[in-house]
């Protein structure tokens, strides 16, 4: 109970030019100001009180709502945290309350804002489990940390609290490439299965299945989705697998924008025609990073290439021949290009800031590494993610952080001690967790929104939530 | 008088003039003198000096429960029992908006630590890489933990502060520099490095360079220490010849070398530990090896200004010792008390050494006379421990034998009492060597020691942080006035 919540009125009235605003809330009297008010934004509940306290200041608004669950919304709306004894409360409450009063954008961003990710910070602390026995073939998020999982035909999508889901059928027998344009569309595709299709998930219908219409005029499987603010990339390869393109679709009205990357496969010329296994958008520099790879008798071989995608042209192209990467992935904030080699499992960056014809990958060696002898490729199944100034990257059952040391104050050290000759960046990794959570499954997809991280296990039936601890929802 | 002036409104005001508040919808009334003892900077004072002449009460568009607390807080210097409906972080956001954290961090401070009744509060477990490789407190019972090369830094309240990644792969010795700024060195990299917490950047680093002996590089930190001035460091290059450097603080640049030695015997090693003394301005280094025939190591004094050594022993062998063949196993400095207290290897027991008397041979034996807790061979301690650790803090000193923590701590009688007062008048502080009893007790419960061996033990801010072998996170240990009673029904 509020400790005011005897008291009828205060015991003075302010006056009417004052800046306080009083609001009776199912019978508890608040006090604040416009400028508290206002800042809810426009349209809002808390702006029509204050547009209506301005024009008549005499009269005290009355709102029949719960006041506890006001107090805790007001705070929120003062300091942008929500207050501990929140905690005693159902955040499902919270989040209808927040709906009521307009104001649940300010709910998520101090929940779930992704400024508030601390990569050093996190730790295991959520398991979503999923229905059924499929396991979990992809997983997508949204900016806000809403979260749709795919496993077997469904797919399955959380709120960005993690306290509500909803499951859909989709027509693949498994979904192999999934992007979470919003909280309620997704974008899914299959290797087996032709088209690429918007799903409206909150009704569970297919929204539009976008077709990319080759020259052999078979069926065209996706292998690969990307997005940028603006558009939708899909990588599609035909049926009979000799033709390939990645199309451009505009992101709201979902037309064909433009086609790059076409390739026809006649003869053995394989290793430069391969469909694109992985697209991400570098918004920092405006191109697209699409990545390649093919495992054949002499190995592993692959490319990672930059695209224009309003010329059309490739900007950059990088051969991988020897230690074909396992994953790759661009850091928009750091400007690197990483992988991680399939054969050696060793981690490698190319600095973006300085990209040319004769770029090499920069090995970043590990002392402590355990030295695996047995000729395993270590690598395989490794991934890579970026998230702020981090990278992520998986290995087995455990996860890689990798951060960037920023060294000195332009003192150089000219004995070599710190300074790596040459302007090498100096990145470090370390082991996430804690020694209980090491070693579990194989991490089979990793994905961040919001100020957590997602990654799901081989052969488990449920999502890892792993967060910081001082943002737990 | 109270009427008097809230009625005129007078530009001077009474510190017991009244003052109302309205925050967020609820009236407070309070005193000015309550609300300014937050201090000038806070933002209370400022509020209560617009007060005086308008007849409506300050509005403070924050939440009132939690403001209820803090002026309770204001009122009693006490956190009353409502406080705990708030989180840590709450109260202390919020005493920071008000301007009165400080206020908040006196309140909520534990009592004065005292080895004799103290209990485990908790550990503190980084998210990643847990298990800690060093550690440093503060005063303000902070503490910053190096683990798997990060340091991350645990505010007085002991919240999670921040995390940033260094360039080691490990961290052997951490210390507080400023109180942003840490200095780290490294066994498995060269160099003694400074990182700005602030901006989580590298901000210098020293190498230990000897431009006539180019045998000297890759030199590395074994220990740290700081004085108001300067940084501490001892160096020793992999053919372990070894040094102290004096390092300025601000320039963050070599001011002296001390005390360099060949390291070829066991009195000429590295030190693995430093401490400086402010009442002396003496910096104490000490070294222990401990092989198959048993321990070996020196305890040595510099004066950093001449560069001097004041006073050494070596053991085993140097000057008169009464305990030969029981060489010290740890060592640590009581800079308070201006003690050096060593731990002996064979029989267990606790040296003591008056630094303001130190001869030929100062050492003071403390035994344990209660046949129950006698440390016995293969028993407790003595050569059956395998790890050591003796550390100094509020003038109690801390043992580590294994896994038990144990404290010895001198028994306070009338006379001493007095005659201490008698001293602190004559402006004398401190306590002759050979007088007070200390006397030997365990921190710990049984089940506590088997958690693992202990690696380090630190106090800071009326706390003790304990780091053990192979566990995540480092223990804190508080002492509390509750009484924390245990309901049975």
């Amino acid at each position: 109970m509020p400790p005011f919540a005897g008291e009828s009125v205060p015991q003075f009235q302010p006056k009417s030019d004052s800046n306080i605003v009083t609001i009776d809330v199912g019978g508890t009297i608040f006090q604040t100001t416009k400028q508290t008010l206002t800042s809810a934004g426009n349209k809002t509940f808390f702006s029509r009180i204050s547009d209506a306290v301005s024009s008549s200041p005499r009269h005290t608004p009355f709102v029949d709502r719960d006041p506890e669950l006001f107090s805790l919304l007001l705070s929120l709306l003062r300091t942008g945290n929500l207050p501990s004894k929140s905690k005693s409360f159902d955040l499902q409450d919270l989040i209808q309350e927040s709906k009521f009063y307009g104001i649940e954008n300010l709910l998520v961003n101090s929940l779930s804002n992704p400024s508030q990710f601390e990569p050093f910070n996190l730790q295991k602390s959520l398991i979503l489990p999923l229905n059924g026995r499929d396991s979990v073939s992809a997983i997508a998020t949204t900016r806000h940390g809403s979260l749709h999982v795919a496993h077997g035909s469904k797919i399955t999508s959380f709120d960005w609290s993690l306290r509500r889901k909803s499951t859909v059928l989709t027509q693949f027998t498994a979904v192999d490439s999934l992007l979470a344009i919003s909280p309620s569309i997704a974008a899914a595709g299959a290797n087996d299965f032709s088209g690429l299709q918007i799903l409206d998930l909150e009704n569970g219908f297919v929204k539009e299945t976008l077709n990319w219409e080759n020259v052999t005029r078979t069926g065209s499987t996706v292998q690969a989705i990307g997005s940028s603010p603006d558009y939708i990339f899909s990588s599609f390869e035909s049926t009979r697998r000799n033709s390939n393109a990645i199309v451009v679709y505009d992101l709201h009205s979902l037309q064909q924008v433009t086609e790059i990357s076409h390739n026809e496969i006649f003869g053995a010329d394989i290793a430069s025609a391969l469909p694109a296994t992985k697209l991400q958008w570098v918004s920092g520099y405006n191109l697209l990073m699409a990545s390649a790879s093919h495992g054949g008798p002499s190995g592993v071989s692959g490319n990672v290439r930059l695209w224009d995608v309003r010329s059309g042209k490739l900007v950059w192209e990088m051969a991988e021949k020897v230690d074909c990467f396992a994953d790759v992935a661009v850091s928009d904030s750091l400007s690197v290009i990483f992988k991680i080699g399939v054969n050696s499992g060793e981690a490698s960056y190319i600095d973006m800031r300085c990209l040319s014809d004769g770029n090499e990958w920069v090995c970043l060696g590990d002392k402590r590494k355990v030295v695996n002898g047995n000729g395993k490729k270590e690598g395989n199944g490794c991934k890579v993610e970026t998230q702020g100034n981090q990278v992520f990257c998986t290995k087995g059952g455990d996860v890689e952080l990798w951060s960037e040391v920023i060294m000195g104050n332009g003192k150089k050290n000219k004995e070599g001690g710190v300074e790596e000759e040459g302007g090498r960046r100096i990145f470090k990794k370390n082991l996430m967790g804690r020694v209980k959570d090491m070693g579990g499954g194989r991490i089979t997809n990793l994905a961040f929104g919001g100020s957590r991280m997602f990654l799901t296990r081989k052969d488990q039936q449920c999502v890892e939530v792993w967060q910081g601890s001082s943002r737990e929802l | 008088m109270e009427e008097e002036s809230t009625s005129h409104a007078t530009a001077e005001s009474h510190p017991r003039d009244r003052i109302k508040l309205n925050v967020g919808g609820k009236l407070f009334e309070t005193t000015l003198s309550t609300i300014r003892s937050g201090g000038p900077d806070s933002l209370l004072f400022a509020l209560s000096n617009r007060a005086s002449n308008d007849p409506n009460p300050v509005f403070i568009d924050r939440d009132p429960e939690i403001f209820s607390v803090l002026l309770s807080l204001l009122r009693t210097n006490h956190l009353p029992s409502t406080a705990h409906r708030f989180s840590k972080q709450e109260l202390a956001d919020e005493a920071l908006f008000y301007g009165i954290d400080s206020h908040l961090r006196s309140a909520s401070a534990p009592p004065p630590f005292s080895g004799i009744d103290a209990s485990i509060i908790g550990s503190i477990r980084p998210a990643s890489e847990g298990l800690p490789s060093a550690f440093t407190a503060a005063d303000n019972g902070s503490v910053w933990i190096a683990h798997g090369g990060q340091v991350s830094s645990y505010d007085w309240n002991l919240l999670h502060a921040g995390t940033f990644r260094t360039h080691l792969d490990d961290i052997d010795s951490i210390c507080r520099v400023w109180p942003e700024i840490a200095a780290v060195g490294s066994q498995s990299d060269a160099g003694l490095h400074f990182y700005d917490f602030s901006g989580s950047r590298h901000v210098g680093s020293i190498q230990w360079n000897d431009p006539s002996d180019p045998r000297i590089f890759k030199a590395r930190v074994n220990a740290i220490t700081a004085s108001e001035n300067s940084v501490f460091a001892s160096f020793d290059c992999p053919h372990r010849e070894n040094c102290i450097l004096e390092v300025d603080k601000t320039k963050i640049e070599v001011v002296s070398q001390l005390g360099r030695q060949s390291g070829n015997q066991a009195k000429h090693m590295v030190p693995g530990r430093l401490t400086f003394v402010p009442a002396t301005g003496v910096l104490v280094g000490s070294a222990v090896t401990g092989g198959a025939f048993g321990y070996s190591g020196y305890i040595r004094l510099w004066d950093p200004r001449s560069g001097e050594v004041v006073w050494e022993t070596n053991e085993p062998g140097a000057g008169r010792s009464s305990r030969f063949g029981d060489s010290f196993a740890a060592v640590d400095v009581d800079v308070e008390g201006l003690a050096l207290f060593k731990l002996c290897s064979k029989s267990g027991d606790l040296g003591m050494a008056d630094m303001r008397r130190l001869g030929d041979d100062p050492w003071i034996y403390l035994k344990e006379k209660n046949p129950s807790l006698v440390v016995s061979n293969g028993g407790g301690g003595g050569e059956g421990s395998s790890s050591m650790v003796v550390s100094c803090y509020r003038g109690q000193v801390f043992v580590g034998r294994d896994g038990e923590l144990e404290v010895w701590s001198r028994v306070r009688r009338q006379q001493e009492e007095e005659k201490e007062k008698e001293k602190e008048r004559n402006v004398e502080r401190g306590r002759e060597g050979g007088e007070g009893l200390f006397r030997r007790n365990f921190v710990n419960k049984r089940e506590d020691s088997e958690r693992g061996a202990i690696k380090k033990i630190e106090g800071g801010g009326d706390r003790l942080f304990v780091s053990r072998e192979g566990v995540e996170g480092i223990e804190v240990w508080e002492s509390s006035h509750s009484a924390s009673v245990i309901s049975v029904l």
